[in-house]
């Protein structure tokens, strides 16, 4: 669309590399581009990429110590795998359906029975006594589990995978039973956290550190010590390599928190403009961690297409003509 | 259902657990203990919940 103003374009073609890549965790870099990207980014991955969670439960029998309510939140946050998630339909504009539970387009059934026998045994329901109608959509530490049995790869963390008792809904004590069908939807962070996918999605601006070497020559091997420990993360270090010149080096540039500690410590020291710190305003260091409901790597590219989508809704809306006061800038700026 | 012939509804007592019939302005006591506290018992309907 030839609509900037002045035929000024303001496309940029921002660059990504994948420093590592887990199933449930990935870091990369964003280039070339600015903060209200990486910000947008940011907040798709968090409360708008769909997954799917328990929405409605139906109790038959529930003679536990907590309440119907408190089940049914609990169930709620019970992470299920979303794979088919993106291709699944809102319950809300499904019209395949009624919304009770039985549509294969926009819902999966779950049936949970458990009674504790006669025994002094207290009895643990947990996600793994969830049976769901659809192999696709099931508790993460169920599929977690069947993989494991599979003898394939393990692609989560093996001391979270050693531990595979699923996630505790409530304890049955003798005699005590719960029985009930819950429906799963397709939903978004947005509307309720349970159907949120990120655990953790944060960046940083890159650090660019300079150190003024001339200056750095005049400190003594005690003062540079001092300095370097004066940050409360290891940013800085004393070069062992080179002999007797005792070099202050950067170590780890991203272990900077931006606090200002080590500038300060120069100040004090009396050698203003010693460590110069600059955040790089178009770089950007992304950590991602998932709930195991999709995979980081199909977190990150569902962000962009959901992105994508709604960019399109405002393309399409301006193609419309009413812009309202937005066009108003857009034209006249 | 007819209002004339209103449901007996049964309840538990709270301090010997006998079971107890009570219709509409029945006294509200224990036909075994005396015991003035009744619980009402869970329905045998389900139940629906929103999970949030």
């Amino acid at each position: 669309m030839e609509r900037a103003a002045g035929g000024v374009s303001y496309q940029r073609f921002p660059r990504v590399r994948i420093r590592e890549l887990k199933d449930d965790y990935a870091k990369f870099e964003l280039r070339d581009t600015d903060a209200s990207m990486a910000n947008a980014l940011r907040r798709v991955m968090i409360a708008e990429v769909p997954t799917v969670a328990i929405d409605l439960v139906e109790i038959e029998v529930n003679s536990s110590v907590l309440n119907d309510e408190f089940i049914a939140h609990r169930l709620g946050l019970i992470p299920l795998t979303s794979a088919a998630a993106m291709a699944m339909r809102f319950s809300r504009d499904c019209d395949a359906c009624d919304g009770d539970g039985s549509c294969e387009y926009c819902s999966v059934e779950f049936h949970l029975a458990a009674r504790a026998t006669d025994s002094d045994q207290t009895l643990e329901v947990t996600s793994n006594d969830l049976r769901s109608t659809d192999p696709k959509v099931c508790p993460v530490d169920q599929a977690r589990a069947y993989q494991h049995a599979l003898g394939g790869t393990e692609p989560f963390d093996t001391a979270a995978a050693a531990d595979q008792r699923g996630i505790l809904i409530v304890k049955l004590r003798r005699g005590q039973e719960l029985r009930l069908r819950a429906i799963a939807r397709k939903g978004i962070g947005k509307d309720h956290a349970k159907w949120s996918p990120a655990a953790t999605v944060t960046f940083m601006y890159e650090p660019e550190i300079r150190i003024n070497e001339e200056l750095m020559e005049t400190l003594t091997l005690e003062e540079k010590r001092n300095l370097v420990e004066s940050s409360p993360t290891k940013v800085f270090n004393i070069d062992p390599n080179t002999q007797q010149l005792y070099q202050v080096v950067v170590e780890d540039a991203e272990a900077y928190t931006y606090d200002d500690e080590v500038i300060k410590k120069a100040d004090a020291m009396g050698k203003p403009g010693l460590i110069e710190i600059n955040a790089k305003e178009d770089s950007f260091i992304f950590t991602v961690e998932t709930t195991g409901a999709i995979t980081a790597y199909e977190l990150i590219m569902n962000a962009i297409t959901v992105l994508r989508q709604k960019l399109d809704a405002v393309r399409l809306q301006d193609d419309d003509a009413d812009l309202g006061e937005l066009g108003a800038h857009l034209v006249g700026g | 259902m007819d209002p004339q012939q209103p449901e007996p509804v049964s309840y538990l007592c709270g301090d010997c657990g006998a079971e107890n019939t009570l219709k509409p302005g029945d006294v509200i006591q224990c036909r075994e203990c005396g015991y003035r506290i009744l619980y009402k018992k869970r329905t045998r309907r389900i139940v629906q919940y929103e999970a949030r």
